[in-house]
């Protein structure tokens, strides 16, 4: 059976399509034009999905977006609103909250127990038997209404976004939108105009003759505007500080939704009305419909809605209702005129109206209702602005109280008006809104830097002179004396309301909470209305005393994906990672870097440092370029040690801690020249360190000369470690003497490298091997590395990765900032006693230092070594009291160690095991307790430093 | 003490089904009275738990609570419910392991179902060092009794089989941290239930009240405020009301609250941001953290997504929210689960939260007598509103702080002994 | 996303910055005693009103520079309206 209707003067489908898809598996076809929820309509469908509590059989109500009826899942696709989606051929659609069935359906069972399923039923039992409590969440969850995600299967594919800086957006293309964007554009600001719905047009496309030809010329002339963007198919979704604005654009070419974000001179806001629906008993019954949906089935879409219909009216929208449904041969056996105080009272029906009684007691077979009790004004965006929007009894709707210089409000939302006034009022909006964001644009250009002064005048500041449109009397119509739906989505009724009112969830927010009215998917545009009208009616106040709920973002919902975009994040590449690739380094992910963490055999990696020469590649290290006369004074002040007589060509270990006295960074800075510094500092603190120096530099010694550039990644640097590193080095270093005596331990040269010239050699000692840092421009990196390959390999030079340098450094005792210390670790937890000098007049933390040194309870960091050799701790293995629970420390660094042949670690203690000697009880991961020796030394292996001296 | 409201019960229900009776208020709107013998500011779950504490453990009922606008109106009502104990230092386990034991029975204790789900609590380690951390946690946690464990990767698949555990990714999973008592509650049901459990020992809930002013008196401050001083009473929009013990329960707006006293904190207030979806089919088991993406997420009973994420960068009192935190938060949800591009956002609200320099509460007495704080819960409080509001409840019943908040006084910034939480509670709250 | 005045740069995004928090006097290290030196280092006012505050340009020219902002509007003292 169809109820496609001949051709209406205004229909928006194009018949000479058919598209085919599916409804329930059955084959159904529908036009161009068509939104999914039209074409099933025409086909003859009522019953398009189950509620959420009661799973009540649930058909068209608003025929729109916000139609709490008409969510479906479209193949992957969960909770599409086949209300506004437009039909394409091949989509796969069926129902959502059904099991087994949309006929039949076993939740329905809940309708005969409703009565004890009051809103927060739940809170008041499942409380006893505690066991049981588990199941009945099983249970409640099986409930879960909402579409099916396919997580196995869906992807997150190409989704864009796009950033625009329109002098002016208008949300809403209505009449009042579509005068204030084309009085804005013709006053000189960029406009972006966006409607939600496929066109131009607002409620004029669903008029009379006359109203849709004045909303084409409208639409026309914006379209034609050399200064307006018109997107369609898009929402205006979020008003945040400062008018940046989020815009949901569907139907775009590549992505299935795209996100715009506008920092907007001033926004319009536009939005037109909401139709609420009527409170009565089986207002939900298929077949009980808004004027809207009714007039916008047949003049849009040429559906025709039912064949015998009750009509209970409060305004012209409702009469014009009347009028449409008439002209397409639907039987109007009533018409209610609510403003002389008729009513409907209550509907009979299952799968479809068949009854209706109304006021006046009469009864009347019909199947088909529609109401028109007057509108939400969506105030959504105005909300986010700030506003608290205010009731007014005689329009019977709110409106919006103060609003921020760079928020305007137009057409319906703040009144009602003929097409023209409308319009006339948009208009005057839009020159406003265009006077105030030329002001704007005028300030912003004159405050960036080195660009002179617009060559434009600031525009004079206009004020705001509208004529407010009319608010016109409307009957307040919420409820009838029968309880009915208030929240189609959720399933509360007015009852519901009333009792969480009477149980002291007697304001707005506390009833929302309790009985989760207006929380689902359209977030209240039909039923904050309603609901307060209820809680004012149980509370026996005025509806302006109770206010309304905050509306929060986003307008309308948007998919994860769009907000996503395109997911970029980069990871940082030393110029040699290439190579490393190329020759089966295993990659680790360290913060922003990927590093090799080895090549095959670790172990061996470190054994080959210790008895030959190794080459690792440690770019990610920090890297600091200072420059300037006070550099000294500065690393006084950012180092816990003296930096004042550093020699020119020697390098030197620091420790910096915050101004709270905690460790926060390390390494090794050199004096290349008089003027000239490389600083070097941990990876992941690298930009930290950089901004702290400019801070310092700029706010508290702005007299300082000092220049900081970072050189991280312009700089490659590569360790050659081991005793035959020298050797190694000599063979392709051209203009420096490695000699120890000419280039000793912590020095620094400035050299050729393999013919690379400009590179800095720095002789340290990490791994605790003679070893070499040379740091090479990056572009001449892979040439140098290879090279050192090449003429090692008859001195057994290999490259090694971050898990041997790990390895070797442990043996050495070399503590990481961060692993080996915390977030609460003073300098002398990290045993920096001899480092530290106190005597500085300024160093960052000073007093916490000092402080610090006073102190005797602070845990300190110590060497340690399992008695039973072969055991590693992992680390974090605590150290506790013997047999107790007690936690006396923690193994912050453990490995086997292939020079020694043992397990080595570090640790932090409690000062009272702190002693060499101290036999402390380690808790591995498994359970068991061992115990451990407290070293003398944090370095297992050379700890007097004689193999990196020679 | 033991005075009981009214029973809720399946058998109730359908009492009340039957003869369709009204169920009573949970609270009432009770008239102020000029003095108390405490004054609890904020109306959040600590305040209202700190009240039922002491009129059900102390026998204290001469007391109101406070708030400017409705119960449960601040973060109480607008945080993500995730319950856990998993934390890293001893002090912090040794409290939020109490808070849980008080979830765990509060339900039967205060005879209101407070859903709470005990789903278990992943927070997903991406890089080695995260992983050491966990591992540090997990070796915390067993000392002191608590189920919490390190799993790999394939175990984390089969505890959230929707999340990408390949290890091609920019953030690959290699373990997590798993809590399985750690779960999530319907926090405005533990706010409810402690408003309810409080009026039937007569304790008076004073909504859209608000604190204008402390009367503090002889302190070394302006005005005679600050150390040293003796609280007398507080001002408020209805009028003054003398108390010889003023609480500060006020979370996000606690600085305001104290600098009325002349107690200045450690405090910088940020939103924090959550975000629900639209409903969809039940397929996330557990509850899922991840520090290295800012981001966690859990799946309701109703089938929304409840995400969450690390407190915005720039510290305001403004809680309309922002653009980006969607955005990063959907890119690294993704992350997580590439499958769920296109489930839809349906809400994104902010709270404030009263963040300390060491992700660890203010709480217990003060320099001014008669003045005690309970703040500083950042962005774990709502977790810790049981214990808080007991040991709260017996610091003043006792006049001495109780021993399980010993390490949180507010002396610890002067003295320079801050606790080591930031870690454990960054974003996993 | 608000807007931040970088004196060098002009209006940007704050995501192109970072907030450094209120301004706090550093006392001078070698006079301050513990107290106030740790004042310095935890206490803040925390106002909801206008406070002076730190941003550091991290994505534009890198100047620390201090503004005026209101934390109960986002208001930034010259700009225009939140
Ligand atoms: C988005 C978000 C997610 C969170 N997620 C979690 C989580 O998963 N787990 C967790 O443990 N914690 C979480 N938290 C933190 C937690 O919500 C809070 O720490 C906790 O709710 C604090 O409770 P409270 O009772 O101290 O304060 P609140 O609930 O904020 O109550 C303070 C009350 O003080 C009132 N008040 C303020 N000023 C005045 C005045 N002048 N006069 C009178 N009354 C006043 C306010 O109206 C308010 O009701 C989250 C917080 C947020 C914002
Ligand atoms: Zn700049």
């Amino acid at each position: 059976m169809s109820n496609r209707l001949t051709a209406q003067p205004g229909e928006i489908i194009d018949r000479s399509t058919s598209l085919s898809f599916t409804w329930n598996g059955k084959a159904v076809t529908g036009h161009q034009g068509d939104t999914i929820a039209s074409a099933i309509a025409a086909s003859g469908v009522d019953v398009f999905g189950r509620s959420m509590k009661y799973h009540r059989k649930r058909g068209i109500l608003t025929a729109d977006h916000w139609d709490p009826n008409l969510f479906v899942q479209v193949g992957d696709e969960p909770n599409v609103r086949a209300g506004s989606r437009r039909l394409e051929a091949g989509m796969v659609v069926s129902t959502q909250n059904v099991w087994p069935s949309l006929e039949f359906d076993l939740g329905a069972a809940n309708q005969l127990v409703g009565r004890f399923l009051s809103s927060g039923f739940y809170y008041k039992t499942f409380m006893r038997p505690k066991f049981l409590w588990p199941l009945y969440q099983k249970v409640l969850k099986k409930f879960a209404p909402g579409g099916r995600i396919h997580w196995e299967t869906s992807t997150h594919d190409a989704y864009d976004k796009r950033y625009v800086h329109p002098d002016v957006l208008v949300a809403g293309g209505g009449p009042a939108g579509m005068g204030a964007a084309l009085a804005a554009a013709d006053n000189g600001a960029s406009v972006l105009l966006v409607e939600q719905y496929g066109d131009l047009g607002g409620h004029l496309l669903w008029g009379d003759d006359a109203q849709r030809a004045q909303g084409a010329d409208l639409a026309a002339a914006c379209r034609a505007h050399a200064n307006i963007e018109v997107l369609v198919d898009s929402t205006v979704t979020g008003r945040y500080d400062h008018n940046w604005i989020s815009v949901m654009q569907r139907s775009h070419d590549i992505a299935p939704e795209r996100l715009i974000k506008a920092r907007a001179g001033v926004m319009v806001v536009a939005p037109g009305l909401v139709e609420r629906p009527y409170v009565f008993a089986g207002n939900d019954t298929p077949g009980v419909i808004l004027s809207g949906a009714a007039r916008r089935l047949i003049n849009l879409w040429a559906v025709k809605p039912g064949n015998r219909a009750v009509v209970m009216s409060a305004n012209a929208d409702g009469d014009a209702a009347v009028a449409d449904l008439e002209r397409v041969g639907v039987e109007v056996v009533a018409v209610l005129d609510a403003r002389k105080g008729e009513s409907i009272v209550s509907v009979e029906g299952k799968s479809r109206v068949s009854k209706v009684a109304l006021s006046d007691g009469r009864t009347l077979n019909a199947d088909l209702v529609v109401t028109a009790t007057g509108w939400t004004a969506p105030t959504s965006l105005l909300n986010m602005a700030g506003d608290r929007p205010v009731y007014d009894a005689t329009a019977a709707r709110y409106f919006s109280n103060s609003l921020p210089s760079n928020i305007l409000a137009t057409g319906g939302i703040t009144g009602d008006g003929s097409t023209a006034e409308l319009e006339a009022h948009g208009r005057a909006t839009g020159v406003l809104a265009a006077n105030r964001a030329l002001r704007r644009r005028h300030d912003r250009v004159a405050q960036t830097a080195r660009s002179n002064d617009p060559a434009w005048d600031k525009p004079a500041e206009m004020a705001d002179s509208r004529t407010p449109l009319n608010r016109v009397p409307h009957p307040e119509c919420y409820r009838s004396t029968t309880h009915g739906m208030v929240d189609f989505s959720e399933d509360v009724s007015s009852k519901d309301l009333i009792q969480a009112s009477k149980e002291g969830f007697d304001s707005i927010e506390l009833m929302k909470r309790y009985t989760t009215v207006t929380m689902g998917p359209s977030q209240g545009k039909l039923e904050t209305v309603n609901a307060a009208a209820v809680l004012a009616e149980a509370n026996q106040v005025s509806m302006a005393e109770i206010g309304t709920t905050v509306w929060r973002p986003p307008f309308a919902p948007i998919t994860l994906g769009a907000l996503a975009g395109r997911i970029h994040e980069p990871v940082r590449r030393s110029a040699l990672q290439d190579w490393h690739d190329a020759h089966g380094a295993a990659p680790l992910l360290a913060g922003q870097w990927v590093r090799p963490d080895h090549y095959g055999d670790p172990m061996g990696e470190a054994d080959n440092v210790r008895n030959n020469v190794g080459l690792i590649d440690v770019t990610p290290l920090g890297k600091l370029d200072l420059r300037g006369p006070d550099v000294s004074k500065l690393l006084e002040l950012v180092y816990v040690n003296k930096w004042s007589k550093l020699d020119i060509g020697r390098v030197r270990y620091g420790t910096m801690v915050a101004e709270d006295g905690v460790v926060s960074d390390d390494g090794v800075t050199g004096r290349l020249g008089e003027y000239h510094w490389l600083m070097t500092c941990t990876s992941s603190g690298a930009g930290a360190v950089w901004e702290m120096l400019e801070d310092w530099l700029q706010t508290y010694r702005p007299e300082w000369q000092v220049h900081v550039t970072a050189v991280t990644g312009g700089l490659t640097s590569i360790n050659v470690a081991g005793p035959h590193s020298r050797t190694l080095l000599e063979r392709i270093v051209e203009d420096v003497d490695l000699s120890a005596d000419a280039f000793p331990y912590f020095s620094v040269r400035q050299g050729t490298v393999a013919g690379v010239s400009d590179c800095i050699i720095w002789r340290i000692g990490f791994t605790g091997e003679l070893s070499y840092e040379v740091h090479v421009p990056s572009g001449h990196a892979l040439h140098v590395w290879e090279e050192l390959l090449a003429q090692g390999e008859d001195l057994g030079c290999r490259p090694f990765g971050v898990e041997a340098q790990r390895i070797l450094r442990l043996e050495k005792g070399h503590y990481i900032v961060g692993q080996d210390t915390d977030g609460l670790s003073k300098a002398p937890t990290a045993g920096l006693g001899g480092l530290v000098k106190l005597d500085k007049p300024d160093t960052i933390g000073l007093p916490e230092l000092k402080a610090a040194y006073e102190r005797t309870d602070l845990p300190i960091l110590v060497g340690v070594q399992t008695d039973d050799p072969e055991i590693v701790p992992e680390e974090a293995a605590q150290i506790v009291d013997g047999g107790s629970n007690t936690i006396l420390g923690r193994i912050t660094s453990s490995r086997m160690s292939p020079t020694l042949g043992r397990s080595v670690c570090l640790a932090q203690v409690d000062p009272s095991l702190a002693a060499a000697g101290s036999s402390i009880t380690v808790l591995l991961a498994d359970g068991r307790r061992v115990t451990a020796t407290v070293q003398e030394h944090h370095a297992h292996v050379d700890p007097e430093g004689a193999r990196q001296r020679v | 003490m033991g005075k009981r409201p009214p029973k809720y019960s399946a058998g109730a229900l359908i009492k009340h089904g039957l003869t369709r009776g009204d169920w009573p208020r949970m609270w009432r709107r009770p008239e102020m009275r000029s003095s108390y013998d405490v004054v609890i500011i904020g109306g959040g779950l600590h305040g209202l738990a700190t009240a039922y504490y002491l009129a059900e453990n102390h026998g204290i009922t001469n007391v109101a609570v406070v708030d400017k606008g409705y119960i449960g109106g601040g973060g109480s009502g607008r945080n993500t419910a995730i319950v856990r104990s998993n934390y890293l230092t001893p002090e912090g386990v040794a409290f939020y392991d109490r808070s849980l034991d008080l979830y765990n029975t509060m339900a039967t204790d205060l005879n209101l179902n407070i859903m709470f789900s005990k789903r278990g609590h992943l927070t997903l380690a991406h890089t080695d060092s995260a992983l050491r951390t966990m591992h540090w946690r997990a070796e915390v946690n067993k000392l002191q009794g608590i189920d919490s464990s390190v799993i790999d990767a394939q175990e984390v698949k089969k505890q959230a089989p929707s999340l990408d555990v390949s290890q091609n990714t920019r953030y690959p999973i290699l373990g997590a941290l798993h809590h399985p008592p750690g779960g999530i509650v319907r926090h405005d049901a533990v706010v409810w239930g402690y408003a309810r459990g409080a009026d039937v020992h007569d304790v008076h809930i004073l909504q859209e009240t608000e604190v204008l002013d402390i009367m503090v008196e002889g302190g070394s401050g302006p005005g005679g405020k600050g150390a040293g001083g003796k609280v007398t009473g507080v001002k408020t929009s209805r009028g003054d009301i003398s108390a010889p013990i003023v609480v500060n329960c006020t979370a996000g707006w606690a600085s305001l609250i104290s600098n009325m006293a002349g107690v200045p904190l450690p405090i910088t207030t940020h939103p924090l941001q959550a975000a629900v979806t639209e409903p969809c089919k039940v397929f996330l088991p557990t509850v899922v953290v991840s520090g290295s993406l800012h981001v966690y997420v859990s799946q309701t009973d109703r089938g929304e997504l409840v995400f969450g994420a690390s407190v915005d960068p720039v510290g305001t009192y403004r809680v309309n929210g922002t653009l980006e935190f969607t955005e990063e938060l959907a890119g690294h949800v993704l992350e997580l689960m590439p499958g769920i591009s296109k489930m839809r956002l349906l809400r994104q609200w902010s709270g404030l939260c009263d963040m300390t320099p060491d992700y660890s509460p203010v709480m217990g007495n003060t320099p001014v007598e008669g003045y005690l704080v309970d703040v500083g819960w950042g962005t774990y409080g709502f977790k810790a509103g049981p214990v808080a509001g007991e040991t709260l409840a017996e610091t003043i019943a006792t006049g001495r702080n109780a021993d399980l908040i010993s390490a949180f006084g507010i002396e610890r910034f002067t003295e320079g002994d801050l606790v080591g939480e930031k870690g454990a509670a960054a974003v996993g709250h | 996303m608000i807007v931040v005045p970088c004196p060098n740069c002009g209006p940007r995004n704050s995501g192109d910055l970072r907030n450094c928090g209120e301004l706090v006097p550093r006392p001078d290290p070698s006079t301050a005693s513990l107290v106030e030196w740790r004042e310095y280092l935890y206490m803040r006012k925390n106002p909801a009103d206008w406070v002076t505050e730190t941003w550091y340009c991290r994505g534009g020219c890198r100047r620390y520079f201090t503004i005026e902002r209101n934390t109960a509007t986002n208001e930034i003292r010259g700009q225009e309206a939140s």
